[in-house]
């Protein structure tokens, strides 16, 4: 019915999708196909975004995915953001304002701020990307470092 | 793991025909699957097939005058973005922001969130206070349907079961306003959404609430109540006070029946004045 390539990429590496069952979530492919552990599984019904990824560079919640929906898209997950400039900015910031306590939400966190960095620039107030911050559930509650987190990327912003 | 079959049209044509393999409920359609791709396992009827409209042609918005048409499959991040929306259409920009996450945005839609019918949908209510209609199409044809015929209970449409959404169509841009209250502001399902707009050619108000049963409503006695643009604060009592009594409100795990009928009293005078205060208001300068 479609041409699309049965195939996808993952922090630019090539996935034949033919092996892959077409009810896999994105989560469990990255997780376990792929061994990408940095992506975190949840609550696994879309409320907290720890298993954020990004599909052609806008953030998607992994565990509401099918794999096989995005045949041709490139997938990136928080690993793949290290040679990112973008992502890397996001990476320091939480790193240098100790935006973490467990850290599993992190990756959810580093990921969606770095989608929103990339679809709205500077444009947005840091007020307004913490704001779209909403969708991703630090259960340590360790919001206050994480907002000085994005006041610090928002300033840096060039 | 689910067994299923997976099919991608990127026709229309090819969508209908889709449509018609096997048996009613052996078919899930995904638009953003947002609401059906969890839970896959605990089917009554197993899934035999999955019909994704991500390649369809549908992802469109345009604006001829007043009036704007959205694609079903655009997602509600693109819808958001969309440069005049906020502007010109506030409550439906309110409520577009009210549905889930960003990241949920980036793949749920407008008329997944109509196929799918929840009492709670933050999108259905201010569609019904702008008189939104439902572009359908079908093996037999098209049809246009208001979304107050298009909704009928929970997780209940007038969609055939070869029938699709296409679009929606919002005749006229309306001063509006969508107000909700929640547990947890981000990323929750609202107890209440109350959705207001003032039409400029009718010269009256839509009200409309959601987080009621089965299904969201208008409420026309409490939008007779309000006689023009910039009601008086007795207009609004009485309003608000007809509106409570008068949704199909009940108690569930999210909040009780009563608290529900003091929320939409405040909620609902609180949004109309909103319109009335908002640039796009008529007799603003």
């Amino acid at each position: 019915m479609t041409a699309s390539p049965a195939r996808l990429t993952v922090n630019a590496v090539p996935v034949d999708l033919t092996t892959v069952p077409v009810g896999e979530r994105l989560l469990d492919t990255v997780r376990w196909r792929l061994g990408l552990k940095g992506t975190k599984e949840g609550c696994r019904t879309g409320d907290c975004g720890a298993c954020t990824v990004l599909i052609d560079g806008r953030s998607v919640l992994s565990c509401l995915t099918l794999t096989h929906e995005f045949t041709g898209a490139a997938v990136t997950t928080v690993e793949g953001l290290e040679g990112d400039p973008t992502g890397a900015r996001v990476r320091a910031a939480f790193e240098k304002e100790g935006a973490l306590q467990c850290g599993y939400c992190t990756p959810g966190f580093v990921v969606a701020l770095t989608s929103l960095l990339k679809e709205r620039g500077a444009e947005a107030s840091a007020e307004e990307l913490a704001e779209d911050l909403g969708g991703n559930l630090c259960r340590c509650t360790g919001y206050a470092a994480i907002v000085r987190a994005v006041r610090r990327v928002h300033g840096e912003m060039p | 793991m689910p067994a299923f079959s997976f099919v991608q049209p990127s026709t229309t044509d090819e969508a209908l025909a889709a449509l018609r393999l096997g048996e009613p409920g052996e078919t899930m359609i995904v638009a953003g699957g947002t609401d059906v791709l969890f839970g896959l396992e605990g089917r009554r009827i197993p899934l035999k097939r999955v019909v994704s409209l991500r390649h369809l042609p549908w992802k469109t918005l345009s604006w001829a005058g007043e009036s704007l048409r959205v694609g079903s499959t655009l997602p509600l991040r693109t819808l958001e973005s969309d440069p005049d929306l906020r502007r010109r259409i506030p409550g439906l920009w309110q409520a577009v922001r009210a549905v889930g996450s960003v990241a949920l945005r980036h793949r749920a839609t407008l008329g997944g969130n109509l196929g799918r019918s929840s009492p709670a949908s933050d999108l259905i209510p201010i569609l019904l206070a702008l008189d939104s209609e439902v572009d359908i199409v079908g093996m037999e044809g098209e049809r246009s349907l208001p979304v107050d015929q298009f909704v009928r209970a929970s997780r209940t449409t007038a969609l055939g079961p070869g029938e699709l959404i296409r679009s929606v169509a919002i005749p006229e841009a309306r001063p509006s306003a969508f107000l909700w209250q929640r547990v947890r502001p981000a990323n929750d399902i609202s107890q209440v959404g109350v959705a207001v707009a003032y039409s400029p050619s009718q010269k009256g108000w839509r009200i409309a609430v959601g987080g009621v049963v089965p299904r969201p409503v208008l409420l026309p006695q409490a939008e007779r109540l309000l006689s023009g643009p910039f009601p008086g604060a007795a207009e609004l009592r009485a309003a608000a006070q007809e509106a409570s009594m008068r949704a199909p409100f009940a108690t569930d795990r999210r909040a009780t029946e009563e608290y529900r009928r003091q929320l939409v009293a405040t909620l609902l005078q609180r949004a109309v004045r909103a319109v009335g205060a908002h640039p796009s208001s008529p007799g603003v300068p």
